[in-house]
């Protein structure tokens, strides 16, 4: 708990408005997008760096946790208060500092909304490329606290690829600044990079520099059904050899086919094993050049049918089907459980293959959709929380997935993060001694542990 | 809605957030518990026995526009306005209402003749220099911050209600059909005009209309909590219409319409199903149920359309307002931006929460600025109070006016 004298203090510090003590009002930031919640102490919505700063040291002075958060929009557990102590809520920082057209760079605080930051940077031609699921609601602070991805990202990479410099609080409440509007910079450590997917845990990320690029003419959708998983793949692999690199390659499964059909009749085919929703940008010359190709290379490759938007309302249609998975599976089961393992392209089939096999074995409904050009699946296990026979089964069965990823050479995490949902399983990808040089750099730079703690690193006190 | 459905709902919530995008409220003061989410997520605490209805829950249940806005980008379709309105009726309950609300909305509205005195003495206070005098005065100011500037949201009531005014039946040779017209509380008390102007529009399609004795839809009694009293209000116009006989009950107010199809739960009866099925919007209508005939009169004016919340995500009519106004002569009509974003009036909210409405206002008043329109028209009659008093605080040269006097300019005007 924390005492009123301490409460007096933050409320010095950012003003008696901006300090949320009620529980009716602390219950509104004791969750995130996953379905855990933990009522925090205090809620703070500092509005510069230096109350963020004060705030910081008052932490280490009298040994509170800091949790810091954006909108809340997670999904892996990353601003839970699972030891209770402050919520740090960085909204009020929402001002967008610059966009410098000729250096392509935007410096943004960090609670600016990512949505807002695109529309302001493509009304002047330019591109902001990462494109989380919630980044109408998401935070740039949070983007980068995680490492967002997104769809986009096996073009134009993740979240980290456009971050050139930080402003950062660290643990113990200095202010260092590392990189700015040079795209290149080896100055020492790669502070940048270590910050980036910290997932609050070293320090608090105040003030960012992205990085822009011009934004694409033209881009050209299509959708294409395969009967055989594996030729689905295969038509991936050959589209990229033949030098096309698609924005978007979204899969869905036979299970997510059907209850977006039960859903919404869409006309989807419900006699195949995968849909693929591709979409190419560049220079409009070259869209309906390469939109045949890939035609051409799917149809050799086992395709059903090839469906090619022609017009601003065709491409609206074959989004629709994408966008109308996350409600139409929710009609199955209330809870939603969803994993974001990611594995070398090529596995995709008998990653597929493997889910589908523990699924089974646990008696659950998964639907597997996700970007099969960079290999990242999420599987998700609907199920209702109410049913604890249920969740255990959940339980087994994500640790067997995290398992059978890692064994075809992949990932745990895409783009969610550790959080505290995958911590348990951290050192099945990492081992001991990757897990004890991360250890290692928490304890260095946050020794009293105060920012964020019982995230990534999993102890029996972490939920 | 029994708590198990409540319940139901509530367990749907993946707080995957993406309420905050949409919520007028979040949008101005980004704060967790203004949004859906996490007023779901209170809802939810409160049933499962962690939280009490305390001045703080009951305090951040009322802060909700109930514009549905969440509820339309909700990938679960969530009815978060019905789950705010649920808890406000258990509020009302176990906590009780104002007294003032109270009376009005158990013994005002319920009796028509007590409703015109008290417009009578509205519109006395208005007239008579007592306005005047107050205001001259200074006295709100000192009685509050806000109540000075709030006093000047309140309409001026009109002398004469709308509905004295006419006769109850309004015959045409030839009618191609028979209608009744509700006309709603502020069309009859404040708004007369609209009232002209909709009846200007139905002779002109030949169209016989009944104005039966009516009462308040009982909106502001269930946004309340007091759903006992929306309920006797809506057996008393049931029975009304019933006994006009005729095809299509018109509304000329987006609250109205949106709570008189919603009879059809509330009371459950087989009445109340033909009673809500037969109302309609005057906008769809003129647009899908009559061939509508402007008229040949230019009107000459550069017009925006805002969509009232309970037109568009309440009733689903949002392209028979714009088919109509593009058909009008010597009208140019441009479309502004979020023109289904919520003006911020929300009934009485803006008498509550005049600041944080006002927030919510500026940005239509932004919106509507940037088409350049010299008239802004809409279908409800509280989002032109709103709308009208930001204009006028923010002395922009526009013009607000409900869609039905638009359109009866072109026929000359309301004679």
């Amino acid at each position: 708990m924390i005492s009123n004298k301490v409460i007096e203090i933050i409320m010095k510090i950012v003003g008696d408005e901006n300090v949320i003590t009620s529980k009716e009002e602390r219950l509104c930031y004791a969750y995130d997008s996953t379905p855990n919640a933990f009522l925090p102490d205090l809620v703070v919505r500092p509005g510069s760096t230096e109350e963020v700063q004060s705030i910081v040291r008052l932490a280490n002075e009298h040994r509170f946790p800091l949790i810091p958060r954006g909108t809340g929009t997670g999904l892996s557990g990353g601003s839970l208060p699972v030891m209770g102590g402050v919520v740090m809520d960085l909204t009020r920082m929402d001002k967008i500092l610059e966009i410098d057209e000729e250096n392509l760079v935007a410096v943004v605080e960090a609670g600016v909304i990512t949505y807002k930051l695109q529309e302001e940077v493509e009304a002047r031609g330019l591109f902001y490329p990462p494109d989380p699921g919630s980044l109408k609601t998401s935070t740039i602070g949070g983007n980068v606290a995680e490492n967002a991805g997104g769809p986009r990202a096996f073009k134009y990479g993740v979240t980290r690829d456009y971050v050139l410099g930080l402003e950062v609080v660290t643990p113990e409440g200095e202010i260092v600044s590392v990189g700015g509007k040079t795209v290149k910079s080896v100055t020492g450590y790669d502070l940048i990079r270590l910050y980036t997917g910290s997932e609050g845990t070293l320090g608090i990320i105040t003030k960012i520099y992205l990085r822009l690029i011009p934004k694409p003419e033209a881009k050209k959708t299509m959708m294409v059904s395969f009967p055989r998983l594996d030729d689905a793949a295969r038509s991936v692999t050959e589209i990229i050899k033949r030098g096309i690199i698609p924005v978007t390659l979204e899969i869905m499964d036979d299970r997510t086919i059907q209850c977006v059909e039960n859903h919404k009749k869409m006309g989807l085919p419900l006699d195949v094993e995968a849909i693929l929703i591709i979409e190419v940008d560049g220079p409009r010359l070259l869209l309906d050049g390469q939109a045949q190709l890939i035609a051409e290379l799917c149809q050799n490759n086992g395709a059903q049918q090839v469906r090619i938007a022609e017009t601003d309302e065709e491409r609206e249609k074959i989004w629709a089907a994408r966008r109308a998975v996350s409600a139409a599976v929710v009609q199955i089961k209330p809870t939603k459980i969803s994993e974001d393992i990611a594995v070398p392209r090529m596995a995709i089939p008998e990653m597929v293959r493997r889910l589908k096999e523990i699924a089974r074995r646990y008696q659950l409904d998964l639907v597997i959709f996700g970007h099969a050009g960079d290999g990242n699946l999420h599987p998700n296990i609907l199920c209702d929380q109410r049913d604890h026979d249920e969740m255990q089964r959940v339980e087994k069965a994500i640790g067997e997935l995290f398992k059978a990823a890692v064994e075809l050479g992949g990932t745990l995490s895409g783009e969610h993060g550790i959080g505290t949902m995958k911590a348990p399983y951290l050192k099945l990808e990492i081992g001991e001694a990757g897990y004890d040089v991360m250890m290692k750099i928490k304890k260095a730079l946050d020794p009293n542990n105060i920012l964020n703690p019982g995230k990534i690193f999993w102890s029996e006190n972490n939920g | 809605m029994d708590e198990k459905t409540i319940k139901e709902y509530l367990n749907r919530c993946s707080k995957c957030g993406g309420c905050m995008a949409a919520c007028p409220l979040f949008a101005e003061t980004q704060m967790e518990p203004l949004v859906a989410r996490g007023k779901l997520f209170l809802i939810k605490n409160y049933l499962d026995g962690n939280l009490d209805l305390s001045k703080k829950m009951m305090e951040l249940m009322s802060l909700c526009l109930l514009c549905k806005a969440c509820t339309d980008q909700c990938p679960n379709s969530i009815p978060v306005d019905q789950l705010v309105l649920s808890i406000r009726q258990e509020i009302a309950q176990h906590k009780g209402i104002s007294f003032v609300k109270k009376n009005i909305f158990q013994h005002f509205l319920q009796n028509n003749g007590r409703l015109n005195i008290a417009a009578k003495m509205a519109n006395l206070y208005q007239r008579s220099g007592l306005q005047w005098l107050v205001r001259k005065s200074g006295i709100l100011g000192l009685l509050g911050r806000d109540l000075a500037k709030k006093e000047k949201l309140l309409p001026e009531m009109a002398k004469v209600p709308f509905r004295a005014q006419v006769p109850k039946l309004i015959s045409v040779s030839n009618p191609q059909m028979r209608v009744a017209y509700y006309t709603g509380c502020v069309t009859n008390y404040v708004f007369p005009q609209t009232g002209h102007a909709v009846l200007e529009i139905l002779r002109n399609h030949s169209l016989e209309v009944v104005i039966p004795e009516q009462w308040c839809c009982g909106i502001p009694a269930l946004a309340s909590g007091d759903e006992g009293s929306t309920v006797e209000l809506a057996k008393k116009n049931i029975k009304a219409f019933q006994e006009a006989g005729v095809d299509y009950i018109i509304t000329d107010c987006a609250s109205c319409g949106s709570m008189l199809h919603e009879y059809a739960d509330l009371i459950g009866s087989g009445d109340a199903h033909f009673f809500a099925d037969k109302v309609v919007d005057l906008s769809q209508f003129l647009a899908e149920v009559v061939d509508f005939t402007p008229g040949d009169k230019e009107i000459g004016c550069v017009v925006t359309y805002h969509d009232p919340c309970h037109l568009n995500r309440g009733q689903g009519v949002r392209e028979a307002p714009r088919k109509l106004l593009k058909s009008l002569p010597g009208v140019i009509f441009k479309e502004m931006k979020e023109a289904d974003r919520c003006c911020g009036a929300a009934g009485s909210f803006n008498l509550t929460y005049y600041d944080l409405a006002n927030k919510v206002g500026h940005r239509k008043v932004c919106n509507i600025k940037d088409t350049g329109a010299n008239v802004v028209t809409t279908e409800c009659p509280s989002c032109i109070m709103q709308i009208r008093h930001l204009i006028e605080l923010e002395q922009i040269p526009v013009e607000v006016t409900h869609l039905a006097e638009l359109i009866s300019k072109s026929y000359g005007g309301v004679s």
